[in-house]
C-alpha cells in the first residue's frame, strides 16, 4: 500500500454502473505521479493518506463488485512528504 | 516476496472498518517507502519479508482483508550490502557444484541467508542443482 496526498475531488456523472456512487479523489505520490482513487472515508483535499491498489482495493471500498484498482484506506494521522 | 525494513508504525484512526485493529507498518523497500499489514507484530528496525498480491489479504486475515502487502516474516540475520555480495558468491558456488558435484555444501558461503531457511533457497543447500 502506497502513501498519497489527495490533491482534489473528481465529478464524473458519465461513468460505467461498476463504479457505483462511489466518490472518486484525485491523488498525486511524493513524487508527483497523479492517480484516481476510490474514497470511502471522505479524506479532504491537502490529507495524506494510504491506498490500497489491485484487487485489494475492491475489498477496500466495502463492496468487491465496485470496479476499482485503488481506493483510499484511512487518512493518516501525521506524515511529513519526507519522512 | 520482498526484504523491506520496518521504518516505523503508521497511525491512522480514520480508516475503512474492514481492516479492523491490525497494526499498519511503513517498510523500506529500497528506497520507495510503502505500508504493510503486520501480521507478525514486528519493531522499527527490522529487516522483514512481505508479500503482495493475494497472498497478502490471506496472510493478513481473511480472504476479503483489504491488503496487498503484508508484512509475513523477521529476517534473523540481513546485511543490506552483503545481500548483493553473497548473490555473486552463491552464483560461483553453485557453478562449481554444477562441474564437481561432491563439493563442499555452499552454506559456507558470505552472508547465509537464515529465515530458518527458507525453502525456496534452502535447496541449494544441498549443493544438488
Amino acid at each position: 500500500m502506497e502513501i498519497m496526498q489527495v490533491a482534489g475531488s473528481l465529478v464524473c456523472t458519465q461513468r460505467v454502473p461498476g463504479l457505483a456512487h462511489m466518490n472518486l479523489r484525485v491523488l498525486r505520490t511524493s513524487k508527483g505521479k497523479l492517480s484516481v482513487a476510490v474514497d470511502p472515508v471522505g479524506a479532504a483535499v491537502g490529507n495524506w493518506v494510504f491506498t490500497a491498489s489491485g484487487s485489494a482495493a475492491r475489498f477496500a471500498c466495502g463492496n468487491p463488485e465496485v470496479h476499482t484498482d485503488l481506493t483510499i484506506g484511512g487518512i493518516i494521522d501525521f506524515w511529513e512528504p519526507d519522512g | 516476496m520482498l526484504i523491506c525494513k520496518v521504518v516505523k508504525p503508521l497511525v491512522s484512526t480514520n480508516r475503512i472498518p474492514d481492516f479492523e485493529h491490525k497494526h499498519l507498518q511503513v517498510v523500506l523497500d529500497g528506497s520507495t517507502q510503502k505500508v504493510a499489514v503486520d501480521a507478525v507484530g514486528c519493531i522499527p528496525g527490522d529487516w522483514v519479508i512481505c508479500v503482495g498480491s493475494s497472498a497478502a489479504r490471506e496472510a493478513a486475515g481473511s480472504k476479503s482483508y483489504p491488503s496487498d502487502l503484508t508484512i509475513v516474516g523477521i529476517i534473523d540475520h540481513w546485511d543490506p550490502d552483503a545481500g548483493k555480495a553473497s548473490v555473486k558468491s552463491e552464483t560461483i558456488a553453485v557453478s562449481e557444484s554444477a562441474a564437481n558435484t561432491e563439493i563442499a555444501p555452499s552454506s559456507q558461503s558470505a552472508a547465509p541467508i537464515s529465515a530458518a531457511q527458507s525453502p525456496a533457497l534452502g535447496s541449494n543447500g544441498g549443493g544438488k542443482i
